[in-house]
C-alpha cells in the first residue's frame, strides 16, 4: 500500500471571475521510503499539493490518503493529531526561533506536544549529532551556518518521529553546496532512516538526488520520471549500440 | 586535446609500461565511458613518438617487443612539446547534438511530437543526472577530490542542458512558425569564374 495517495485532487483558491485553480484532478502515490521531488514553474501549484498532503490545508474536490486514511474524513482536531505524529515540515526559510539553541530549537515541538523536556532534548541531540551537529548542540541559530541551521530544521521535523516529510523548496535559501549537503541528508532520511520525503524544488540538481520527479504545470501532473533505470528500453539502446551505430 | 599530450605528460610524472599508460590515462579521463582509447591507439601513438624522438624506450626488451611490455620515458624534446601544450589555452569544442536533429527533424516532418520529444529528453537527462550525483556521493572528498570534481563538471553541462530544455520548450511555438533551415540550393557543377557560390534560382537583378 502506498503512503500517500492522492485522488482527483482539487484546489482552487477565490471564486467566480477571479477563481484560480491550483490544482487540478491531480492523482498520485508514493511509496513508504521513496525520495520523490516535485518540479514546476512557479505557481503551478506544488506548494499547494504539499499543504493539502500535510493536511494544512483542505481540497475542493478528491482526496488524500495518508496510509490508507482518508484526511477529508477527519475532523480538525484528528487532523491536527495526523499531522502532529505522522508528518515532519521543512521550509525554505529555516523558522528557528533566534533566542534557543540548536538542541532546544529542535525539540520545541514535542516538549510542545507534552513531552517531558529532558526527554525531548534527548531526542533532538540523537538526531542533531546522526546530522553531523553532535558539537553544536548549544548554538544558537546566528552561530551556524544556512547550511547548519537547515539540518536543525531537518531534525526538528523528525524529533516527533513521523512517517512522511514534506520540505517545501528546502535548499532555496542555500549555495550550492549546502543545497547539495541537504540533499544527500534527504537522501539518507530515506534510505538510512526509513522515512518518506516528499520535496518540492525548482533545481535539477537537487531533483537528481530523488528516487523520482514529479511534473506539475498549470495544477496538473504532466509527466513522472523514475530516475533509477534499470528499464528494458535501456538494455535495448545499449544492444544497438554494441551493434554499433 | 590528443591522447598524446596526456601520454607525454604521464610519462613527465614517471616513465611507465605501455599497458599502465592506457590504464593511467582511463583513470584521468575518468573512465572508459568517458573517453574510450583502444590499446592499438595508444601503442601506435607510442611508436610515433618514440620514432618522433619524443620518448625512449629504458626497458631492456628490445625492439620486436609488444609495446605493452615497453618502459617508455619522456625525452627532452618531449618535455618540449608537453610544456608549449601546456601553456595553451583551450578552444572548447562543440559537439555534434543528436536531440537538436532529432526536434528540428520532429518538427520538419510532423513525425513526431516536438514537446514529447522534450519532454522524454528531459526524463532522460535526469536520470543521468542522477547516475551522476550518486557516483559523486560515493566518492571520498579526502582522497577523491579529481574524480568529484571531474563528476561536478559533467553535473554542470547536465544542467545547462536542462535548462536549454525549458528554453526550447517555451520557443516551441515560435520555431514552428518560421521557416526551418534549408540548403542554398547551388548549381550543378562548377560555378562559373568570378562566381563564388551563387544561389539557385539566380537572384532577380535589382537594376536592370
Ligand atoms: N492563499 C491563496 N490565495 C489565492 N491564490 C493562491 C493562494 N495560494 C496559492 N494561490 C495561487 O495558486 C496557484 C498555485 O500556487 P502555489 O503556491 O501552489 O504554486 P507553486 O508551484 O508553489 O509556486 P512557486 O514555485 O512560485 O512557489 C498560484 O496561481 C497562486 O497564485
Ligand atoms: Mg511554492
Amino acid at each position: 500500500m502506498s503512503l500517500i495517495q492522492t485522488e482527483n485532487l482539487t484546489k482552487i483558491y477565490g471564486a467566480g471571475e477571479a477563481a484560480v485553480t491550483a490544482l487540478d484532478h491531480v492523482n498520485i502515490a508514493v511509496n513508504e521510503g521513496e525520495f520523490v521531488a516535485v518540479m514546476g514553474p512557479s505557481g503551478c501549484g506544488k506548494s499547494t499539493l504539499l499543504h493539502l498532503i500535510g493536511g494544512l490545508d483542505r481540497p475542493n474536490e478528491g482526496n488524500v490518503r495518508i496510509e490508507g486514511v482518508a484526511l477529508a474524513e477527519m475532523d480538525d482536531d484528528a487532523l491536527t493529531k495526523l499531522r502532529r505524529q505522522k508528518i515532519g515540515f521543512v521550509f525554505q526559510f529555516f523558522n528557528l526561533i533566534p533566542v534557543l539553541t540548536a538542541v532546544e530549537n529542535a525539540a520545541l515541538p514535542v516538549t510542545l506536544d507534552g513531552v517531558k523536556p529532558s526527554e525531548a532534548k534527548k531526542r533532538a541531540a540523537e538526531w542533531l549529532t546522526r546530522f553531523g551537529l553532535g558539537d553544536r548542540l548549544a548554538a544558537r541559530p546566528d552561530q551556524l551556518s544556512g547550511g547548519q541551521q537547515q539540518r536543525v530544521a531537518v531534525a526538528r521535523a523528525l524529533v516527533s518521529e513521523p512517517a512522511l516529510i514534506l520540505a517545501d523548496e528546502p535548499t532555496g535559501n542555500l549555495d550550492t553546496r549546502s543545497g547539495d549537503e541537504i540533499a544527500s541528508l534527504l537522501r539518507d532520511v530515506t534510505k538510512k532512516y526509513g522515512r518518506t520525503v516528499v520535496m518540492v524544488t525548482h533545481d535539477p540538481r537537487i531533483a537528481a538526488y530523488a528516487d523520482r520527479i514529479i511534473f506539475l504545470k498549470d495544477g496538473k501532473v504532466v509527466d513522472e520520471t523514475n530516475l533509477e533505470r534499470k528499464g528494458a528500453a535501456d538494455q535495448i539502446a545499449s544492444k544497438m549500440k554494441e551493434i554499433g551505430d | 586535446m590528443s591522447v598524446r599530450h596526456a601520454i607525454l605528460g604521464l610519462l613527465a610524472q614517471k616513465p611507465r609500461h605501455g599497458y599502465e599508460l592506457r590504464a593511467a590515462f582511463e583513470a584521468v579521463v575518468g573512465g572508459e565511458e568517458a573517453w574510450e582509447v583502444k590499446p592499438a591507439q595508444i601503442y601506435t601513438t607510442l611508436e610515433r613518438l618514440e620514432e618522433a624522438g619524443l620518448v625512449t624506450c629504458v626497458s631492456d626488451l628490445g625492439e620486436g617487443a609488444e609495446p605493452a611490455r615497453r618502459i617508455y620515458a619522456l625525452a627532452e624534446p618531449g618535455r618540449q612539446a608537453l610544456s608549449e601544450w601546456l601553456a595553451e589555452g583551450v578552444t572548447p569544442t562543440h559537439q555534434r547534438d543528436e536531440f537538436f536533429v532529432k526536434l528540428i527533424v520532429a518538427l520538419a516532418s510532423g513525425e513526431s511530437d516536438p514537446a514529447h520529444l522534450i519532454q522524454t529528453q528531459r526524463g532522460r537527462l535526469y536520470q543521468e543526472l542522477h547516475d551522476l550525483t550518486t557516483r559523486r556521493e560515493a566518492c571520498n572528498p579526502q582522497t577523491e577530490m579529481a574524480q568529484i570534481l571531474l563528476l561536478d563538471k559533467a553535473i554542470m553541462h547536465l544542467e545547462a542542458d536542462l535548462r536549454w530544455l525549458d528554453i526550447a520548450e517555451q520557443r516551441l511555438e515560435e520555431v514552428r512558425r518560421q521557416p526551418l533551415p534549408e540548403p542554398e540550393l547551388r548549381r550543378r557543377g562548377r560555378p562559373p569564374k568570378g562566381d563564388k557560390g551563387s544561389t539557385y534560382p539566380p537572384p532577380v537583378p535589382v537594376n536592370s
